[in-house]
């Protein structure tokens, strides 16, 4: 088994440069010329999204900007050549420096980390104490009053995308009732706060994207509970534990309820990379200082270095998650044998 | 009349049993032809005009110039200034859609500067944008060219997805591991974010949009197809059908491929939601279709710019709410249909 896992490791490097690759490419190969390609959409993308972008940045490239681009990506060297110079740097931890901010992207990245680890921590933990609780007593109580209402409400989050779930939240919470603010992540006076009211700012702020991020998540773990829960009480183990004169409770909490587990814990890996990566859409929505707004922002001021090093970051990240899903598979069933009988 | 097996009428009429799934397909199918006649329902062209005894019907075909009426342009008749004039002279009958805008169509005459708040007297019935477009007559054209983007989106996904799904669990060996690999790289991609590169240096247009999500898109069901068409390829059928001479064409086109697609079914209306929600996501982005397109996204986008015209945001919600929960409901019984599971339990 472990033996699996070390290759599972080692297969993470080439899915990793096919992934950087594949987008290198992408920004490399494009007809007409990619620098001037970025300076004529840096130019429509400029005035179509003028209203949201300061002007001190500008819409077209500057004489600088190109130069640094265009050293950047090796653009007289070959795809192949540039993409290697490009890996060993990273290889390196040296994703490049931004050609927005003149940083190094990876201090760029690390200042907007912490916001979006809280927000994808607070959000994991928050769905893993209800959702499981909520899924377990909607098994228990299959087709009760109980069940049928919370399916109406989780069904709602289950088949709207979390993002029209934000903009809805904002519009009406914040835009039109005005309870709670339009976004940001703390005050401007966040710094002269005590502890209990700085503890306050964060959940003022934190409401309403902590509901859209759980939006979709709440539903699906929900449902994978209930689902998985009463598929194991028709088991037949669950026959045999009947016949031995367990009680239901019993049967059900020493038995379905930790081979229910299980699919739960697949989602696991994957849950700790997309909340950890932050999304841009909700991150754009409520305009919090995350990973995801930093990539949207990159995106849209062609800021190339940043957007690979985000890349970067977030594929390892997934990868990773992955991995971890099998692993705590592997652990809560001990039936699965990765690697033996495949 | 198309003939079912046993197993396929089963499933129809199990579905047919789950009330609500069943509702909701026949409800979202109404919606989509209606859409498909959208131009009948918002336009700024007359569905009907009577005019010195000779009947016209303009909603489709060359724009009729403003001289046939007796205006004094050679453009487009301005329909709702001719119904005005007719209805005061009684010379003739002009008979608008009931949302009387096209989606392009900028209406500034009334009042201040847009966006205009909801309005039965204007018949702006659910306000205008800030350009002064008709919201409702957008939200109409909108679903229709998501719903269509959808359906393509699908076709193609599912087209590639098949073909090499199957040859990966058909043939097996390298070509196999080839896909394999590839199937692991682009299943990591981060998909809009990648697409968000993409379509910010490529400017899309509505078919460019197509293959670039294509591109990114067609793995998931190519990773179910090769495990179904594995499963299949080793089950007994296949055996008998080889030794009795069955050439690898017919064994996969016969007998593997009508016993593994028949279960893609159960996948389409999440990917028709999928498509729906990606393309309303880069629209809203601005990564999407271009300027003026009509797409829920963009006027999601306004909307959250000028949060005081509530009315915007609201009709996208209530839109997207609306046919995001038939297309689950529907998608929920068709898996129930195919998978009757009973549930007990023992006390």
């Amino acid at each position: 088994m472990s033996a699996y896992f070390i290759r599972r490791f080692l297969l993470i490097v080439p899915t990793f440069i096919g992934i950087t690759l594949l987008v290198f490419a992408v920004t490399r190969v494009v007809p007409g010329g990619p620098i001037e390609r970025m300076m004529t959409a840096a130019m429509i993308s400029g005035e179509q999204a003028g209203a949201r972008r300061d002007t001190q940045s500008g819409n077209t490239l500057s004489e600088e900007q190109i130069q640094q681009l265009e050293a950047y990506y090796g653009f007289d060297k070959p795809i192949l050549q540039s993409y290697a110079d490009w890996l060993g740097k990273v290889l390196q931890f040296d994703l490049g420096e931004s050609s927005r901010y003149h940083d190094p992207v990876w201090h760029i990245i690390k200042e907007r980390f912490p916001v979006s680890i809280f927000y994808g921590l607070t959000t994991l933990i928050i769905t893993y104490l209800v959702c499981i609780p909520l899924g377990v007593s909607k098994a228990l109580h299959h087709n009760s009053w109980f069940d049928n209402a919370s399916s109406a409400v989780i069904f709602l989050g289950y088949a709207l995308p979390s993002y029209v779930v934000g903009i809805a939240l904002v519009s009406l919470f914040a835009a039109h009732w005005d309870v709670f603010p339009l976004g940001g992540f703390v005050s401007d006076d966040y710094d002269e706060l005590n502890t209990w009211n700085k503890f306050k700012d964060i959940l003022y702020h934190g409401t309403l994207p902590l509901i859209a991020y759980m939006a979709g998540s709440f539903a699906v773990t929900t449902f994978m509970m209930k689902n998985a829960l009463m598929d194991n009480q028709a088991a037949d183990y669950m026959r045999t534990a009947a016949a031995k004169g367990l009680t239901r409770s019993k049967a059900v909490w020493r038995h379905a309820f930790r081979n229910s587990l299980i699919p739960i814990a697949t989602s696991f890996g994957g849950n700790i990379a997309f909340f950890m990566s932050g999304s841009f859409l909700i991150e754009t929505i409520f305009n919090i200082d995350g990973i995801g707004l930093l990539g949207y922002e990159a995106i849209l001021e062609r800021d190339y270095p940043v957007v690979l090093g985000i890349l970067v970051i977030t594929s390892l990240l997934f990868l990773i998650g992955n991995i971890i899903s099998d692993f705590l598979v592997a652990l809560v069933d001990p039936r699965i044998r990765f690697g033996e009988a495949r | 009349m198309l003939r079912l097996n046993p197993v396929a009428r089963k499933r129809l009429e199990r579905f047919k049993a789950i009330r609500r799934g069943y509702y909701s397909a026949i409800i979202l199918a109404v919606l989509f032809v209606l859409s498909l006649g959208a131009e009948l329902i918002a336009s700024q062209r007359a569905l009907l005009v009577v005019y010195e005894g000779e009947w016209y019907f303009p909603t489709y075909g060359d724009i009729i110039p403003g001289e046939t009426f007796g205006f004094d342009y050679r453009y487009e008749t301005d329909y709702k200034a001719l119904k005005t004039r007719l209805e005061a002279n009684g010379e003739g009958l002009v008979i608008m859609p009931p949302v009387p805008y096209g989606p392009l169509e900028t209406d500034l005459a009334v009042g201040d500067f847009p966006p205009h708040a909801p309005s039965l007297e204007t018949k702006h019935y659910l306000g205008t944008d800030t350009s002064g477009r008709d919201v409702l007559a957008r939200i109409i054209y909108g679903f229709r060219i998501a719903l269509l983007f959808s359906l393509l989106l699908l076709v193609f996904n599912y087209l590639i997805g098949v073909s090499i799904g199957c040859l990966m669990g058909f043939w097996g060996g390298s070509f196999d591991l080839i896909f394999q690999r590839i199937i692991e790289i682009w299943s990591n991609v981060p998909f809009l974010y990648v697409i968000m590169i993409v379509a910010s240096i490529v400017q899309p247009g509505f078919w460019t949009l197509v293959a670039i999500m294509v591109f990114f898109g067609w793995t998931g069901i190519t990773w179910y197809m090769r495990t179904a068409t594995y499963k299949e390829a080793a089950r007994d059928y296949v055996m008998a059908a080889r030794a009795i001479g069955a050439s690898n064409s017919r064994i996969v086109f016969r007998h593997i491929l009508p016993n593994s697609v028949s279960t893609l079914i159960t996948f389409v209306p999440f990917s028709v939601a999928g498509g729906i929600t990606s393309l309303t996501a880069l629209d809203y982005l601005g990564f999407g279709l271009p300027p003026p397109t009509p797409s829920w996204g963009e006027l999601l986008k306004q909307g959250t710019e000028n949060l005081d015209s509530l009315w915007m945001v609201m009709s996208v919600v209530v839109a997207m709410t609306l046919v995001l929960m038939l297309v689950t409901y529907i998608g929920e019984a068709i898996r129930e249909a195919f998978d009757p599971r009973k549930f007990s339990y023992y006390e």
